[in-house]
């Protein structure tokens, strides 16, 4: 575990050190809120829209732009400029665990998916936003996106470290935009058309947006919020099997 | 000055000697690269014994399997077949074991740009179960040792080359390796950054620690080796001290003086003057 944290404290300073690289991932999930509320706003009124719980559109939207702030994978970048420059050939060459190289970095990025997440929120709340779950919900939603930030980082150094290429790991992260469009991204699940809503169902993505959407419009709906951190126990189990598995056989 | 000779005692946790062996024995050492078409045969059986306390060079054409070798003595690579045994350790049957016993500097000086020479060294030594008081403390030797004291709390990526590669010997040094693995370890460097790692070379070995090492120049060779061997197409094709290949080659020849390693390189690897232009170099001291 020592070197796990290690490595973990490693990557944080890098992230620390690179703020042009962590700034996109507070400003692009914004304006796609600011945008999508900017667009679809007056069509859901708080008023007249059952599905908000008495909060205006903005607070459907949140879980959205957290998600997408939880899917820039920058870790998956940094791990590629190892490999190029030779610092992951030092790590492998040292007695350090394999999971110690993979779980290192995902740490890392859960501490940051935690920071931005907070971010975010503390933003919404500015312009008007509650948090139906109160504090405790507060805290359950932001560990939720950090999850997620860990499951898509895991997802993403498993091209890097398949691809050992910035430019395939960087297009990797964008099948996140299918991800998310196939979800109940604009309205809830039971009004999306019929091959929609298959879709959603069939999405991962779709259950961690619904525990977060649940924890913001809602009080504590426990079917909701165990889905959600079901999803990213399992998914997340997965990309850190598959990192070792691919960390192990590196050649 | 870092006491190199007295370490013995101070390895870090985990550590246990292997017992009295050659410093690296590789027996019918194979790599096969597999392409979706074909198979590459990047070495094709080679078998070495470098003693411990050595500086051994390993020379050869861009492409000939140098950097293959050594990434496969340094758990770098899996071993197609054949057997490798580093400070008296299995390389496949006990990887962590060799990490332990070796130190690694590579060709690309491998190093975080990100973080400072200290905080490089400290996490290495962190990585080799050190404690962080440990760790700190060999750290500031071994930037005392390099001549980095004074950059040591500078961002890595505005070091100049020769820091990078003196750092990258650091670090390779951290945990007082039995032996250590340098690739093309002065590749790109000025003749007075070149002459720096000589020096840094010949110190570290005379503190006990056995060199292995591949370089492109054999002026380097020439001037570090205790004994080399040259590898062209996956296969040693020379092996001996540089004084011995230079004789041999006299005698076979009939030659009126003494040959220079550059001329048994070419005897050995077949090359002319013209073809070798480009995959080998040479350099004054």
């Amino acid at each position: 575990m020592r070197q796990t944290w290690v490595l973990g404290q490693r990557a944080l300073r890098e992230a620390a050190r690179t703020p042009e690289a962590l700034l996109p991932t507070l400003f692009i999930p914004l304006f796609f809120l600011v945008v999508n509320v900017g667009q679809a706003g007056k069509i859901f009124p708080a008023a007249h829209t059952s599905f908000l719980h008495g909060q205006g559109y903005g607070a459907f939207q949140l879980p959205s732009s957290l998600l997408l702030a939880g899917s820039f994978g920058t870790a998956a970048l940094f791990l590629v400029e190892d490999i190029e420059g030779g610092y992951f050939d030092k790590l492998r060459a040292s007695p350090v665990p394999r999971t110690a190289i993979v779980l290192g970095r995902l740490i890392a990025e859960s501490v940051k998916g935690l920071v931005i997440a907070t971010g975010l929120v503390v933003l919404a709340l500015v312009f008007g936003i509650s948090i139906a779950s109160g504090p405790a919900g507060f805290v359950i939603l932001i560990a939720l996106t950090a999850l997620w930030s860990v499951v898509f980082v895991g997802f993403m150094q498993l091209i890097a470290l398949k691809t050992r290429s910035a430019a395939a790991t960087q297009s990797a992260g964008l099948v996140f935009f299918p991800l998310l469009f196939l979800t109940p991204n604009f309205v809830p699940r039971h009004m999306l058309t019929r091959p929609m809503e298959i879709a959603a169902t069939l999405n991962p993505v779709t259950y961690v947006m619904e525990a977060v959407r649940s924890l913001i419009l809602q009080d504590f709906v426990w079917t909701s919020i165990l889905r959600g951190f079901g999803v990213v126990a399992v998914l997340g189990a997965v990309m850190i099997a598959l990192n070792v598995r691919l960390i192990q056989r590196y050649d | 000055m870092d006491d190199l000779g007295s370490v013995v005692a101070r390895r870090p946790p985990g550590y246990e000697p292997a017992g009295t062996s050659a410093a690296v024995q590789a027996e019918a050492l194979v790599k096969h690269y597999g392409g979706r078409t074909s198979v590459i045969e990047a070495v094709r059986g080679v078998d070495l014994t470098v003693e411990a306390g050595e500086v051994f060079g390993f020379l050869g054409p861009n492409g000939a399997g140098k950097s293959t070798t050594m990434r496969m003595l340094t758990t770098l690579l899996s071993i197609t077949s054949g057997t490798a045994r580093v400070a008296g350790v299995d390389v496949a049957g006990d990887p962590d074991a060799v990490r332990r016993r070796i130190g690694v500097a590579l060709q690309e000086a491998g190093l975080d740009p990100r973080q400072t020479g200290r905080e490089l060294l400290v996490l290495q030594g962190r990585l080799f179960d050190l404690s962080a008081a440990e760790a700190a403390a060999r750290a500031e030797e071994l930037l005392a040792l390099v001549e980095l004291e004074e950059a040591a709390d500078r961002c890595i990526k505005g070091y100049s080359g020769g820091m990078k590669r003196r750092l990258d010997l650091a670090s390779a040094l951290v945990h007082r390796p039995e032996v250590l693995f340098l690739d093309e370890p002065t590749t790109g460097l000025d003749p007075a950054s070149r002459l720096t790692i000589w020096d840094e070379v010949r110190r570290i070995n005379k503190r006990g620690t056995t060199v292995f090492l591949t370089t492109q120049y054999l002026e380097e060779a020439d001037q570090l080796c205790d004994r080399l061997a040259i590898i062209d197409g996956g296969l040693i094709v020379r092996e001996g001290t540089p004084a011995g290949l230079k004789s041999e080659l006299r005698e076979r020849r009939g030659l009126a003086s003494d040959p220079t390693l550059d001329d048994v390189f070419l005897d050995a690897t077949g090359r002319t003057r013209d073809r070798a232009a480009g995959d080998v170099q040479e350099v004054a001291p």
